[in-house]
C-alpha cells in the first residue's frame, strides 16, 4: 500500500462512502477537510493513482436579490392567495393588496401570475377576486425554497419539473445561472483495493510541540508533510542602508591598506577649508555660488598665531615658499568666515600640521558639501573619499600605484591618469575607471601632491599623497541607480530590495 | 570652467595638419583638458581655471603642436615698436588706477573669430578678472578713432556716448542704471564720484571700463586694426589679460604694435612679452615624479609644453616660461610640466615601500558595534541628510523653536539648518514610507552638529543614535526593552531611567536615560499630534541616545 498522508486517506475513505464518485464539494461537505485540502489530497491521490479527476462543465442554478426576498416572503401571488383564503375566499382587488402588504411594484407582477397560473378569477367593477381553494404548491415555489435552504445548485441534479421551474424563474428574473467546471473525483481500481483492504486513519500532526519532544510521544505521532514548495509570506531583515554598506567597504579597503581613519569638523573655518589650501580669499570656489556659508554662527576661531602668519604670507607674497603667492592683501576675518566644509582636505590639513613625523598614512569617508541645486547628478550632501600619505620618498607613481590598489579592490581593474588642476596640488591628476557595467570610462576622483605653499606653513617637509572625490559615483555604479538622490532617499522598499552582498 | 567647442576644420588649420575627430579625442586629454563631448566635426573641451591660455584654438593648438612634437620651444611674438601714446589721467588713481594697451594689426577677422574673440574676453574675465572686478578688457576698431588716448575718471553726466548694442546716446549715470551690463556691473565703480572713461583725442569714447564699450569703436568682419585695451585694480591681472590675448591674436597671424602709456609718474611699453625666468632642480623633479630623467631628456619634455630650457650646472635647468602661461607660480608648477610633457601614460604606477598599520577611528568602530545590534535587533538602517529646516525639526515635532547651526545662503526652503536630532528625520521616513508593510523599525548612527562656543568652529558634532519602531502594537515596553538590549550590549551597566516630560512624546510614557550624573538618551511613545503632524497612522515608539560622551569608552 503507498504511504499515505491523513488527508489523503480522509479523502480516499469519504469517496468509498460516497460510492466511489463524488464532486469536491460533496467531499468536503461529507469530510469536514478544508476544500484546499481536498483540492491537494485529489492532486497528490491522482498522482498515485489512486483516483482520477473528471471534470465536467455544469450549470450552476443561484437565487439573485429578488429571487431571495420571495424565497423569504413567497411569491407575490402566493401572498395574495393567502390572504384571500383568510378572508373567505373573496376580496376587493385593492383591499387585499393592503392586507397582503404587498409592495407597490410586485402588485401588477401578482394579479398578472394569479390570472396566469388560474388561481383566481375578477368580476365587476370594485374587481371582486375570488378564488377557488388554496393552490398547491408549485414546482417554482419548490425550487425557491430549494435553493434557499441550499444556495447554489448545479441544474443536473434536478428533477425534470425543478429544471422547467428553473427555465420558467429564469424568465421571472428571479434566478441566475452560469457555467461552471465540476471536478469529479473517481476511485480507480488501484483506489478501490486500497480502500477495500481498509485504511487505519493515523492522525496526523502538523507542528512538534515541546509537549510531543518531551514525552517522547514524537515516536507514534504521525507528522504531517509539508508541501515545500507552497509559497511562504515574506520576510525582511533588518540591514545597512545601502550606501552605508558602500561607505563600510571603502573603509575596510583602507584599512586593509594600512590607513588609519581621522574624523574632523563639518562645520569649519574658511581657513582650514580654503586658506590652509591656498585657495586665494578671491577664489570662484569660496563664493557663495559654490560653498554654503553660515548666519549662525558666523564667524570661528583661527589657530595659532604663527601658522596664521605664514599662511597669510604665504597667500600675499609667497613667504619662504618660493613662490610668488597670489599678489593681494589677506584677510583674516574673511578667513575667520564659518562654511560647512566643500572637502574632507580640511580635517587631513590639520591632521598633518599635528602629526609632522613620517610615515602618515591617513583617510577618511565623510561628509562634504556644496551649495548646489538637488537633481539626478547633484546633492548638496555627500560622502568624499580621502587618502594621504606622507613619507619620505613619496612619488607620484606611488600615488598611481597606491589608487589603482584601491580601485581594484572595488572590483574596477582598468584605470587611466590625466593632467588635470586643483587648487592645492601639483602634479595634479585626474583618474578615470572603466565601468564594466556602463561600458564607459568614468571620472571618479582627483589626486596630486600638496603644493609647497600648502606644506611649508604647517611646517611639513616631506611629500604627501593625496587623493579623494566623491562616493556617491561609485555607490550608484554598484547600487545601480541611475538617480544619486535614490541614495538618500530612504524608500523602504528600495532598501528591502537591494541585497546586502554588493 | 570655460567650455570651448573646437571645429575639426578650424583647428586642423591652426595646427597645420588635417586631424580628425578621433585623434583629437584621443591626443588632446594629454596637454590637461578635459573632452566633454564628442560630434561628427568638433570636440567640446572643458579647460582647467588656471589655463586661460587654453580658452581659444589658437591656445589649444599652440600646446597641442608642442605636445605632438611638431612645434616645440617657446613661441616667440615680435612687436613691432608703435606710435600710439595712451596718457593714464591721476584721476582714475584711486578708482581703476591700471591700463596697459596694444595695437594689433592685419586682423583678418571671419564670423567665428570675432565670435571666439567675445569668448576669449568672457574666459579671460572670469578665469583672471575675477568677473571683472581686478582686470576687465575693451577690444576697439583702432579705425574709428585717433590716438592719443587718454583714461580718465569723468563726472556721472559729464558725456554722452552710444554703448554697444544701443541706438541712442546716454550718460554713464544713465548707463549704470539703464544698460543691461551697467545694472550688472555697476557696483564695481558707483561708489566712486566720477567714472572712468576712455576716450580718444577728440574727446570720442571708446569706452567706460569695466562696464561697457561704445558702439563706436565695434569690431565687424572687416576690421583690420584693433586696439586693445585692459583695464583692472591689480596690475598682474591686467597684464597677464592682455598678454594671454595678445598672444592669441598673434597666433591667429595678426601683428603686434607696442603703445606708450604714460602714467602720472612713469612710463612703460606696453604690451611687454618677455618671458618669465625660473630654475628647475632636476633631482628634486625626479623625487617627486619617480623618474630618472636627465638634463637633455628633461629640456625635450618641457619644450613640449612650448617652454624653453638649457642646462645651467649639474640637475639644474634653466626655465623660460612665456608670458601667456599665467600658471607658474613656484618651481613645482614645472615638475608638473615636465610631467604633461615626458607623458602621464607612460608613468607606471608603483606603490609606495611605506609600512604603516591601520587602525579605524573609535567613532567609527563605535558606530559598526551600535550597528550591528540594532540590525541584530531587526532594525533597518536609514541615511538622512544632516541639513534639514525648522519645520520637520521644531514645528512638526511640537518643540519650541531651537538655536540650530544656520546656513547664510540656503538653496532651498527644503534646507535651512543643521539637525541637533536624528530622530526627525526618522519620522520623516516613516511619513515617507506610510505604503510599505509593517512593522518599520528604523535606525540612524550619525552625525548632529550642537553649537559649542568651546570650539574653533563654535560647533560641535556629536554622534547620535536614533530608532523608531512603528506598527499597530508599538509601545513604551517594547522600546524601553531596545534601548536596554542596546546599553547591555555595548557593554554599559547601571544607566538610570526616569519618568521626564517632553513635548514630541506622551507624557506618562516617556524616559530619559542617564549614565551617572549625564543624561544621554530618551525615549518613549510619540505624541498622537506629532504622528499626525506627519500624517502618520500607527503608533511610534521611538529613543535617541547620544554615543559622542562614550566613543572610545566601550
Amino acid at each position: 500500500m503507498p504511504d499515505l498522508r491523513e488527508n489523503e486517506q480522509k479523502t480516499l475513505l469519504t469517496l468509498q462512502k460516497l460510492g466511489g464518485k463524488a464532486n469536491t464539494d460533496q467531499i468536503v461537505q461529507q469530510s469536514g477537510l478544508a476544500h484546499a485540502a481536498v483540492m491537494r489530497a485529489a492532486l497528490t491521490l491522482t498522482e498515485k493513482k489512486l483516483v482520477k479527476i473528471n471534470e465536467k462543465p455544469q450549470i450552476a442554478v443561484t437565487l439573485n436579490s429578488e429571487g431571495k426576498l420571495h424565497a423569504e416572503k413567497g411569491l407575490p401571488e402566493r401572498r395574495l392567495i393567502d390572504i384571500l383564503v383568510k378572508f373567505g375566499n373573496q376580496m376587493p382587488v385593492e383591499k387585499a393588496v393592503a392586507e397582503a402588504r404587498l409592495e407597490q411594484s410586485f402588485i401588477p407582477i401578482a394579479l398578472g401570475w394569479l390570472r396566469k397560473k388560474d388561481w383566481a378569477t375578477f368580476a365587476g367593477k370594485e374587481k371582486l377576486l375570488t378564488v377557488k381553494g388554496e393552490p398547491p404548491q408549485g414546482a417554482d415555489e419548490k425550487l425557491l425554497q430549494l435553493l434557499k435552504a441550499k444556495g447554489e445548485t448545479l441544474l443536473e441534479t434536478l428533477d425534470k419539473p425543478l429544471q422547467d421551474a428553473v427555465d420558467m424563474l429564469k424568465k421571472r428574473k428571479l434566478v441566475e445561472t452560469r457555467e461552471k467546471t465540476i471536478r469529479e473525483l473517481e476511485l480507480t481500481e488501484v483506489g478501490w483495493q486500497t480502500v477495500k483492504k481498509g485504511i487505519a486513519i493515523v492522525e496526523e500532526i502538523s507542528q512538534l510541540t515541546p509537549e510531543l519532544i518531551i514525552t517522547g510521544k514524537w515516536k507514534t505521532a504521525k507528522l504531517r508533510k509539508f508541501d515545500v514548495t507552497a509559497p511562504g509570506p515574506t520576510v525582511y531583515p533588518g540591514k545597512l542602508h545601502p550606501m552605508r554598506a558602500i561607505i563600510q567597504r571603502a573603509r575596510e579597503i583602507f584599512l586593509e591598506m594600512g590607513f588609519t581613519e581621522i574624523r574632523g569638523p563639518i562645520v569649519e573655518t574658511a581657513f582650514w577649508n580654503f586658506d590652509a589650501l591656498f585657495q586665494p580669499q578671491d577664489h570662484p570656489a569660496r563664493e557663495m555660488a559654490d560653498t554654503f556659508y553660515l548666519s549662525y554662527p558666523k564667524l570661528g576661531k583661527l589657530p595659532a598665531k604663527s601658522i596664521v602668519e605664514k599662511v597669510a604670507k604665504t597667500h600675499e607674497n609667497g613667504w619662504t615658499t618660493g613662490s610668488k603667492g597670489w599678489g593681494y592683501r589677506w584677510s583674516a576675518e574673511e578667513a575667520r568666515k564659518l562654511v560647512l566644509r566643500t572637502h574632507t582636505t580640511s580635517e587631513t590639513i590639520q591632521f598633518l600640521s599635528k602629526h609632522q613625523k613620517p610615515p602618515v598614512k591617513v583617510f577618511s569617508v565623510d561628509r562634504v558639501y556644496r551649495n548646489e541645486k538637488v537633481d539626478y547628478k547633484h546633492l548638496a550632501e555627500f560622502h568624499h573619499i580621502e587618502g594621504i600619505v606622507m613619507d619620505k620618498h613619496v612619488t607620484l607613481r606611488d600615488l598611481m600605484g597606491t589608487l589603482k590598489t584601491f580601485y581594484r579592490k572595488f572590483g574596477l581593474t582598468k584605470i587611466q591618469f590625466w593632467p588635470s588642476y586643483f587648487p592645492y596640488t601639483e602634479p595634479s591628476v585626474q583618474a578615470t575607471v572603466y565601468a564594466p557595467k556602463l561600458k564607459a570610462w568614468i571620472e571618479l576622483c582627483g589626486m596630486g601632491m600638496f603644493r609647497p605653499e600648502v606644506l611649508a606653513p604647517m611646517g611639513i617637509k616631506y611629500p604627501v599623497l593625496a587623493w579623494g572625490g566623491g562616493l556617491e559615483r561609485l555607490a550608484m555604479l554598484e547600487l545601480e541607480a541611475d538617480d544619486i538622490r535614490v541614495l538618500y532617499k530612504n524608500s523602504l522598499s528600495w532598501i528591502r530590495r537591494k541585497p546586502v552582498c554588493l | 570652467m570655460p567650455v570651448i567647442t573646437l571645429n575639426k576644420e578650424r583647428f586642423s588649420r591652426f595646427v597645420g595638419k588635417q586631424l580628425s575627430v578621433d585623434e583629437m579625442e584621443k591626443w588632446l586629454p594629454w596637454i590637461g583638458v578635459h573632452i566633454d563631448e564628442k560630434g561628427p566635426d568638433y570636440v567640446k573641451i572643458e579647460v582647467n581655471p588656471n589655463r586661460v591660455d587654453l580658452c581659444s584654438h589658437a591656445g589649444v593648438a599652440r600646446a597641442f603642436k608642442g605636445l605632438m612634437g611638431w612645434e616645440t620651444g617657446i613661441p616667440e611674438y615680435k612687436i613691432k615698436h608703435g606710435k600710439t601714446v595712451l596718457r593714464i589721467d591721476k584721476s582714475v588713481s584711486n578708482i581703476r588706477p591700471y591700463m596697459l594697451a596694444a595695437v594689433v594689426r592685419n586682423v583678418k577677422l571671419d564670423e567665428d573669430a570675432v565670435a571666439e574673440l567675445m569668448e576669449i574676453q568672457e574666459d579671460l574675465h572670469w578665469g583672471i578678472g575675477r568677473d571683472r572686478k581686478k582686470a576687465s578688457i575693451g577690444v576697439h576698431n583702432l579705425a574709428t578713432v585717433n590716438a592719443p588716448f587718454t583714461f580718465k575718471a569723468v563726472a556721472p553726466n559729464a558725456v554722452r556716448f552710444v554703448p554697444l548694442d544701443k541706438s541712442e546716446e546716454m550718460t554713464p549715470q544713465e548707463v549704470l542704471e539703464k544698460h543691461e551690463k551697467g545694472v550688472a556691473y555697476k557696483h564695481l565703480v558707483d561708489w566712486a564720484p566720477k567714472y572712468p572713461l576712455l576716450v580718444d583725442r577728440d574727446e570720442k569714447v571708446l569706452s567706460m571700463p569695466p562696464i561697457i564699450n561704445g558702439e563706436l569703436t565695434r569690431v565687424d568682419r572687416n576690421t583690420r586694426s584693433l586696439f586693445l585695451d585692459v583695464t583692472g585694480t591689480d596690475y598682474n591681472a591686467v597684464k597677464q589679460s592682455l598678454n594671454t590675448l595678445v598672444t592669441t591674436l598673434a597666433d591667429m597671424g595678426a601683428k603686434i604694435e607696442s603703445v606708450t602709456v604714460r602714467y602720472p609718474d612713469h612710463t612703460e611699453q606696453s604690451p611687454n612679452l618677455s618671458p618669465q625666468q625660473m630654475s628647475l632642480h632636476l633631482d628634486h623633479a625626479n623625487a617627486m615624479l619617480g623618474l630618472h630623467l636627465s638634463e637633455n631628456e628633461a629640456v625635450k619634455c618641457l619644450k613640449k609644453c612650448r617652454l624653453d630650457a638649457k642646462k645651467s650646472g649639474k640637475n639644474m635647468l634653466d626655465v623660460m616660461i612665456p608670458a601667456y602661461r599665467i600658471d607658474v607660480l613656484h618651481e613645482v608648477d614645472l615638475v608638473e610640466e615636465l610631467a604633461i610633457g615626458y607623458g602621464y601614460y607612460r608613468m607606471k604606477p608603483t606603490l609606495p615601500v611605506t609600512i604603516t598599520v591601520g587602525e579605524e577611528h573609535k567613532a567609527g568602530k563605535l558606530a559598526r558595534y551600535v550597528e550591528q545590534i540594532l540590525i541584530g535587533l531587526g532594525f533597518t538602517e536609514v541615511m538622512n541628510f544632516t541639513l534639514t529646516n525648522e519645520d520637520t525639526h521644531y514645528v512638526k515635532m511640537q518643540k519650541k523653536p531651537g538655536s540650530p547651526a544656520r546656513l547664510a545662503n540656503p538653496v532651498s526652503s527644503e534646507y535651512t539648518i543643521l539637525r541637533a536630532a536624528l530622530l526627525p528625520g526618522l519620522m520623516q521616513n516613516l511619513m515617507d514610507n506610510r505604503h510599505e508593510s509593517f512593522p518599520q523599525k528604523l535606525f540612524e548612527v550619525s552625525d548632529v552638529i550642537l553649537i559649542n562656543p568651546n570650539m574653533k568652529s563654535c560647533c560641535e558634532r556629536r554622534l547620535h543614535v536614533a530608532g523608531v519602531v512603528s506598527y499597530p502594537n508599538a509601545n513604551f515596553t517594547e522600546i524601553k526593552s531596545i534601548v536596554e538590549a542596546l546599553l547591555t550590549n555595548m557593554g554599559l551597566k547601571k544607566w538610570r531611567i526616569k519618568a521626564i516630560k517632553d513635548s514630541s512624546y506622551l507624557e506618562g510614557r516617556v524616559a530619559s536615560v542617564s549614565l551617572g550624573k549625564e543624561q544621554i538618551g530618551i525615549l518613549g511613545e510619540i505624541h498622537p499630534q506629532v504622528l499626525n503632524n506627519f500624517t502618520l497612522e500607527n503608533p511610534v515608539a521611538a529613543f535617541e541616545v547620544d554615543l559622542e560622551g562614550l566613543v572610545g569608552k566601550s
